[in-house]
């Protein structure tokens, strides 16, 4: 028996009272008020509270072991793949939400009004993306029940990496465009401004 | 004119068309027939005044407020999220958990996750071989056993699939389904509000049998089965089924919940063997 396994905390043990501790990740207040009780497996952690708070109490944590597999959020920036462009919307697969991979895909839809933050109704759909493009982009909304909402209305975000017409990987040239390598040829985009 | 009598039904005839439907349920299994159907109805007529009896020994040796003893492992599918496998006995399940992914696009909007539960029996399950199914009505009682304990407003709009193999059926396979079930679901990082155990109990008469076998499950009067949250105190699920002498319900829930506490501990210790693994 290590040291380690007396940390271990599962799903609905009692962490400690509320009057000593605050409820962080992986963790929860019971109906009462009194007890706080962990809804994961995982190492039980103590955080301290900022240095510049009211708040005396310390945060009491549970860091999974085996976190669920991750889940597109509003406020997130996730990593796409466009499937279809169409006249005011581009429909995305999500890939990656922040760094992890997704074990299935989601779909997303960047609407036309959320390509750009600038003149947003002369906006072409057609030559911001092009199916096949890797976008970076951020999660708006849940959406509907068919798709999230996804915005690439920042510099940061749009296209990443695309390819050519004559299949090469294209090199970004500007906010708007991207050149092919082998071709010399110009193609448009909404190009992520990757630092 | 008066009624024809002779079309209406006198009671030999019910008697006669009852006793070959009740044959089929006795024995457990679905489409298949001996031809020796009377030999096999006084086996059971004689293991039933067998049961009736103040004292009588259980096939494994337990006495009757025993359950058997549990080999719990997670981690048993790699290719799911979470899975868990469960021996109770002769009765093993394995459980599998999908998710949370993208549900259907048929189904509507939700702000809360959905839970979708299967339990399939295998072939070979039953002791004579029948054809695999999904039992539909554990599959029910699966959902609104465990739907108590998750957290569905963490995953909004997204669907959790759990799936529930049955290897082998050796009796009270609800109750091993669903603390398999719970085991699986912590393992795939899902937050719950507390680790589910079940336990089921039958009555015969006067003596109450807890965890029975399934030649005790064939020949009962009653059942009990309760699914505990123990560190809130809270009963997902009260299945009462049969004959109950009312004096003895309390004393049965008593049992069960006792029973249910201290599988809840070893469903405990196995998650902390399993995470100390990853750890170590």
């Amino acid at each position: 028996m290590s040291a380690g396994e007396e940390n271990i905390a599962t799903p609905g043990e009692i962490l400690g009272d509320s009057s000593q501790f605050i409820a962080g990740k992986g963790t929860y207040l019971a109906p009462n008020g009194r007890n706080i009780h962990a809804s994961l497996t995982g190492q039980r952690r103590l955080v301290p509270p900022p240095p510049d708070s009211a708040e005396k109490r310390l945060t009491v944590e549970v860091v999974g072991h085996k976190t669920r597999g991750a889940v597109p959020e509003p406020g997130v920036v996730v990593i796409a793949r466009v499937t279809r462009v169409m006249a005011r919307m581009a429909s995305a697969d999500i890939m990656c939400v922040e760094s992890k991979a997704v074990k299935e895909k989601f779909t997303g839809i960047i609407r036309q009004q959320d390509v750009r933050a600038t003149e947003i109704d002369k906006v072409d759909m057609y030559q911001s993306f092009r199916p096949g493009d890797i976008v970076k982009a951020e999660v708006l909304s849940l959406g509907d029940a068919r798709a999230y909402y996804l915005s690439t209305a920042k510099n940061e975000l749009g296209v990443v990496s695309a390819q050519s017409i004559a299949g090469a990987t294209m090199v970004p040239i500007s906010w708007t465009d991207m050149q092919c390598p082998s071709t010399g040829q110009v193609e448009k985009r909404k190009v992520a401004k990757v630092l | 004119m008066g009624p024809d009598k002779s079309l209406l039904r006198t009671k030999e005839d019910n008697k006669v068309k009852r006793a070959p439907i009740l044959l089929e349920m006795a024995t457990g299994t679905l489409g298949t027939y001996s031809p020796s159907q009377s030999l096999e109805r006084r086996h059971q007529q004689q293991k039933r005044t067998d049961f009736q009896e103040v004292d009588w020994a259980r096939s494994d040796g337990r006495n009757f407020h025993q359950c058997r003893p549990a080999f719990l492992r997670t981690g048993a599918a790699s290719s799911a999220s979470g899975s868990a496998y469960a021996e109770f006995g002769s009765t093993k399940v394995i459980v599998s958990v999908f998710g949370p992914r993208e549900s259907k696009k048929a189904m509507l909007y939700s702000d809360v996750g959905r839970l979708n539960c299967h339990v399939t029996y295998t072939t070979f399950s039953t002791p004579i071989r029948g054809q695999g199914f999904e039992h539909k009505e554990y599959s029910s009682m699966l959902h609104k056993a465990l739907e108590g304990a998750i957290m569905l407003e963490t995953f909004p709009k997204t669907t959790v699939d759990i799936f529930a193999l049955v290897l082998e059926s050796g009796g009270g396979d609800l109750p091993v389904i669903i603390s398999c079930a719970s085991l699986a679901i912590a393992d795939a990082g899902i937050m719950m509000y507390d680790l589910v155990s079940a336990v089921s109990l039958s009555c015969f008469g006067k003596n109450m049998v807890i965890d029975p076998t399934s030649e005790e499950e064939a020949c009962q009067d009653g059942s009990l089965m309760i699914t505990y949250m123990p560190s809130r105190n809270e009963v997902t699920q009260f299945t009462l089924t049969g004959e109950w002498p009312t004096a003895r319900i309390n004393e049965a829930m008593e049992l069960c919940l006792d029973a249910c506490s201290k599988l809840a501990d070893i469903l405990r210790s196995c998650l902390k063997d399993n995470a100390s693994e990853l750890t170590a």
